[in-house]
């Protein structure tokens, strides 16, 4: 696991003061999931809307108490019960949600990763209008009933590594758009980003990789039909072709070979690049390639020795160590 | 202006516009015809927008839009600027809205600013029945908020929203609202009132209706006799005075210019010698709708004015404003007091005086009579005899008259109402020599035997005139009573005789005055709750200290109550499931768990049956039949009704924890 932190996490003063923030937070109530929303997690502030009616308001009270007329004082007062109220089903539609989980499937650098999360609500209670926040991002939820719901969260990459999400927030404006009720929570699940594979890599190593090489094994048992040969003991049964065999009054087998079958050795040293961090998004590329192109092939990084071997499976793997390294 | 990429659905818009409608509607009643029009097509625009998916229009077009609009009104209406050119203002601002109604935002301010038009109409009108429209509009409005914050959750969840359901939104609006009642009804009973207003207050509230004028002139109180609007109502103490006695005392006329009868400035300026209370003073409280004068109406002899009010020299009650809003008054008159015995001779002259080279006859009829009555007293005898044995008639139906108006009126029309006769018999007793006045206000009133109190209506609107005796001061005396004593005993629509209008039915003026009781409540208990009575109820409560900052603090106290209270009954009412399925199940993991066995994050019920029936081996055959009752009945269909066998059963079902005793000794 070679990067943990966020990326851009330079001192300042906007970190400390999130710092700050953080240690505070995490004093009052836990803030990685699981957790369940409790009082003291949970802020209520009006919204742009609930100020400017607020503001209405006071137009209003100041006006009906000037000309002492009481129905528009009534009226006045109407909505702000409806604030009130407001207040409290926003702070409820948070009160007792269950966060939970969190996870993403890795991505290379620069996709979208989506974060997934479970929320529920432990009280049966329906939870119109909630938001999950990270960033800039929005998303929105609605629960029904007390099954667990999942909502995923769409997080920019940039790095390769393992990645916190870092900072989320819920939120509602539940019913009326006039109070939001927020709550922080920092997911510790961390989400793997892949490295960004080269936009114009250099053609495939083709070859042998280290000195002495492998033997160079053209008859192996691939996917495409090559020939009808003799058949012979330990050929498995459904290799045998058995219309042929009618034919030709003796048993005979179908051989499979691999069209083009060399082995291919990646590794961070065959790609032409300078740096490290484009060394291996051309590694990362060729990798995609050979998967692409049904190749068997090896990644060697240092010790590190995977394959040879085929399919997504192994590209997962070769990716992981790409991403890690 | 950025717009969200889907255009805004019909009914998110159309909640909103209706909101904007039912608020704007007494208005769009008040406001010039074609003001409304425009305003209603503007709201007819945006539905049509939304339904057929058009755009907003380009930005100069808006911005002309709403300037056009603003000059229609400044040039309609600009020469009254009042209220109700502000509020005509607003709705149109509110209509010009509408062509850039395209964004989350906009949907918020206007419906919103509902609340505001709402409140607006109440400087107008606070009558009852507006409570209907105060309850619709903000039930509509809130409606609307709902909607805007689904329609913006569905931008954010794309849950499509195209078909709510509406019925249930309007279920929700009208709780959301009722909710925000006990909020509401603490602020109003405690929020400090203010004693005296921070500005002006309005001039015009009675949107071109008028009540009693401060001068007379024929035909000015006959407007008044087709508004059946109550005037005022009266409560007393005890029994209210007789019909004949139900004199109300308002404006009091010394000057006549041969036209118009006018007050006399020096009468109306002087303190009042003050009566006295006595054993046969008359208490009363007046609860006297706005009409935009200073008076209060009293009955003779006003013993106090109430505070902020005073009395003249010929007894009107006088108050400091106009009075705007409904006003509550308590009052005590004596009616045997003796006004002026001694008439002070600069009065006298005023009381005598007549414009010259009007009413010939009139002035020869009343030297003729002064000749043959040296009495004062008999000759007004002699003039009420006349009036009421030679042919004058009591009706509405009156002749415009010319220069020598009322010689036409005594000689020849001889048909008219109270201001014609206490015109002409003033004009009679000033040209005898007799000192007399015209005094306007309302005589008689119906007394709602229900309610107790005595509902005077605008119609009931009189005038009379006083005379200066020797020895008994100023008297009255009432001609029409001599001319139509059903007037004075029965009210004004006995004198009338025929009904003024199709509706003018008895079963109508029936329902009429049953409704005005509840005006009565509704005036006495919500308009006319002022700083006084606020204060009397506080006091009534056990409240010693009944200053401001006091009541403040009652109020923030009180409020954090009732809040307490909402809090509770919303956070803690557990959520009651509407399937009876969920329910039992519920009810069953409550009883599992009081014995221990506690539901683990994720794990699903019949996992927690599974985890339950290891911990209670004794009962692990019924919890599996259990299981299996509510796994088939909630994860597929359930023909074989395994529902009700599952609620059965689980009722039944009583868990006993291993730990226990009872459990042990059961092996």
């Amino acid at each position: 696991m070679a990067q943990t932190a966020a990326p851009g996490n330079r001192p300042g003063l906007k970190n400390t003061w999130q710092r700050l923030v953080e240690s505070w937070l995490r004093r009052r109530a836990p803030i990685h999931p699981p957790l369940q929303l409790a009082y003291r997690q949970i802020f209520i502030l009006p919204t742009r809307f609930g100020w400017m009616l607020g503001l209405l308001m006071g137009a209003m009270l100041i006006g009906s108490l000037n000309f002492n007329n009481n129905l528009g004082l009534l009226t006045t007062f109407i909505v702000a019960g409806l604030g009130v109220n407001s207040m409290l089903l926003a702070f409820r539609n948070l009160h007792k949600l269950a966060i939970r989980g969190g996870m993403a499937n890795p991505v290379h650098a620069g996709q979208t990763a989506h974060y997934q999360l479970s929320l529920q609500s432990t009280d049966e209670r329906p939870r119109p209008s909630l938001y999950v926040r990270h960033e800039v991002k929005r998303v929105g939820i609605d629960i029904d009933d007390s099954s667990a719901v999942s909502i995923t969260v769409p997080l920019l990459t940039h790095q390769r590594g393992w990645h916190r999400p870092g900072r989320m927030r819920i939120e509602t404006t539940h019913p009326l758009g006039l109070f939001r009720a927020w709550a922080w929570f920092w997911p510790d699940r961390p989400y793997l980003v892949w490295p960004q594979p080269a936009e114009r890599p250099p053609p495939l190593p083709e070859g042998g990789g280290g000195p002495g090489g492998r033997e160079q094994r053209h008859q192996v048992e691939g996917e495409d039909f090559y020939s009808l040969r003799q058949w012979r003991e330990g050929d498995p049964l459904h290799r045998i072709a058995w219309k042929a065999s009618q034919r030709h009054q003796d048993l005979l087998s179908r051989e499979f070979r691999e069209e083009q079958a060399p082995e291919l050795v990646l590794t961070l040293d065959r790609a032409p690049a300078r740096d490290l961090e484009s060394r291996i998004s051309i590694v990362t590329a060729w990798v995609l390639q050979a998967e692409q192109l049904d190749r068997t092939w090896t990644l060697q990084l240092g010790s590190l020795e995977l394959g040879p071997d085929h399919g997504p499976p192994h590209r997962k793997r070769c990716l992981r160590a790409l991403a890690e390294l | 202006m950025k717009l969200p990429e889907q255009a805004i659905p019909l009914h998110t818009v159309g909640w909103t516009v209706a909101a904007m409608l039912v608020a704007a509607l007494p208005h769009l009643a008040a406001m010039p015809t074609g003001l409304a029009v425009l305003i209603v097509a503007a709201a007819a625009w945006r539905l049509a927008a939304a339904h057929y998916g058009w755009r907003p229009p380009p930005r100069w077009l808006r911005i002309l839009l709403t300037l056009g609009a603003v000059a229609l009104v400044v040039f309609t209406l600009g020469a009254l600027w009042g209220r109700r050119t502000a509020a005509t203002l607003l709705c149109v601002m509110l209509a010009a809205k509408m062509f850039e109604l395209f964004r989350i935002r906009d949907l918020r301010m206007v419906a919103s600013v509902c609340f505001f038009l709402i409140a607006t109409q109440f400087l107008f009108n606070e009558r009852l029945f507006y409570l209907v429209y105060l309850a619709t509009g903000a039930m509509v409005a809130v409606v609307a908020l709902i909607q805007i914050q689904r329609y913006e959750d569905s931008t954010l969840t794309g849950r499509n929203t195209a078909d709510p359901d509406h019925r249930s939104l309007i279920r929700q609006g009208a709780v959301m609202v009722m909710a925000a009642l006990p909020v509401a009804l603490t602020l109003f009973v405690l929020f400090p009132r203010l004693a005296q207003p921070l500005w002006g207050l309005p001039e015009q509230v009675m949107d071109g209706r008028t009540g009693l004028s401060d001068s007379m002139s024929p035909g000015s109180i006959a407007n008044l006799f087709l508004d059946d609007s109550p005037a005022f109502r009266a409560e007393f103490d005890d029994q209210p005075p007789p019909p004949q006695h139900r004199y109300w005392r308002g404006p009091v006329l010394w000057h006549f210019d041969g036209n118009t009868w006018r007050q006399s400035q020096f009468a109306s300026r002087q303190p009042a010698i003050p009566v006295p209370a006595d054993s046969d003073t008359i208490r009363y409280s007046i609860q006297l709708e706005p009409h935009e004068q200073r008076w209060l109406f009293v009955l003779d002899y006003p013993v106090n004015a109430p505070a902020e009010a005073h009395i003249s020299l010929d007894y009107q009650v006088v108050d400091q404003r106009p009075v705007t809003s409904l006003k509550q008054y308590e009052m005590v008159s004596n009616p045997d007091f003796i006004d002026m015995p001694e008439l002070h001779e600069s009065l006298q002259r005023q009381a005598l005086s007549l414009p010259p080279e009007r009413n010939p006859r009139t002035l020869d009829r009343a030297q003729e009579l002064r000749e043959r009555y040296p009495d004062d007293r008999e000759l007004i005898m002699a003039v009420l005899r006349w009036f009421n044995e030679e042919e004058f008639y009591y009706s509405l139906e009156t002749t415009p008259t010319g220069r020598h108006g009322t010689d036409e009126f005594l000689f020849d029309l001889r048909v008219g109402y109270c201001e014609h006769y206490a015109s002409a018999f003033a004009i009679l007793m000033r040209a005898a020599g007799i000192p007399t006045r015209v005094v306007t206000g309302y005589q008689g009133g119906f007394w709602q035997p229900n309610g107790q109190y005595l509902l005077v209506r605008q119609s009931d609107a009189h005038a009379w005139t006083e005379v200066w005796l020797e020895g008994s001061g100023w008297t009255r005396v009432d001609p029409t009573s001599a001319v139509a004593p059903e007037r004075i005993e029965q009210g004004s629509r006995s004198a009338v005789g025929h009904s003024r209008h199709m509706l003018d039915t008895e079963w109508l003026r029936t329902l009429r005055n049953r409704y005005d009781r509840f005006q009565h409540l509704w005036n006495r208990w919500i308009l006319g709750f002022d700083a006084e009575r606020q204060q009397r109820f506080l006091e009534r409560l056990g409240m010693p200290d009944t200053r401001p900052g006091t009541i403040a603090v009652i109020m923030v106290v009180a409020m954090a109550m009732v809040i307490a209270a909402i809090t509770l009954v919303v956070l803690g009412r557990s959520w009651r499931h509407r399937d009876p399925l969920l329910r039992a199940w519920h009810r069953l993991e409550r009883r599992l768990h009081r014995t221990g066995v506690r539901r683990t994050g994720g794990e699903t019920p019949l996992e927690l049956l599974k985890h339950a029936a290891g911990i209670m081996p004794d009962q692990a055959a019924e919890l599996e039949r259990l299981a299996e009752h509510f796994g088939k009945a909630r994860y597929g269909p359930d023909p074989a009704g395994h529902a009700e066998l599952f609620i059965e059963h689980s009722k039944a079902f009583k868990p006993v924890s291993p730990n226990e005793p009872g459990a042990l000794n059961s092996v």
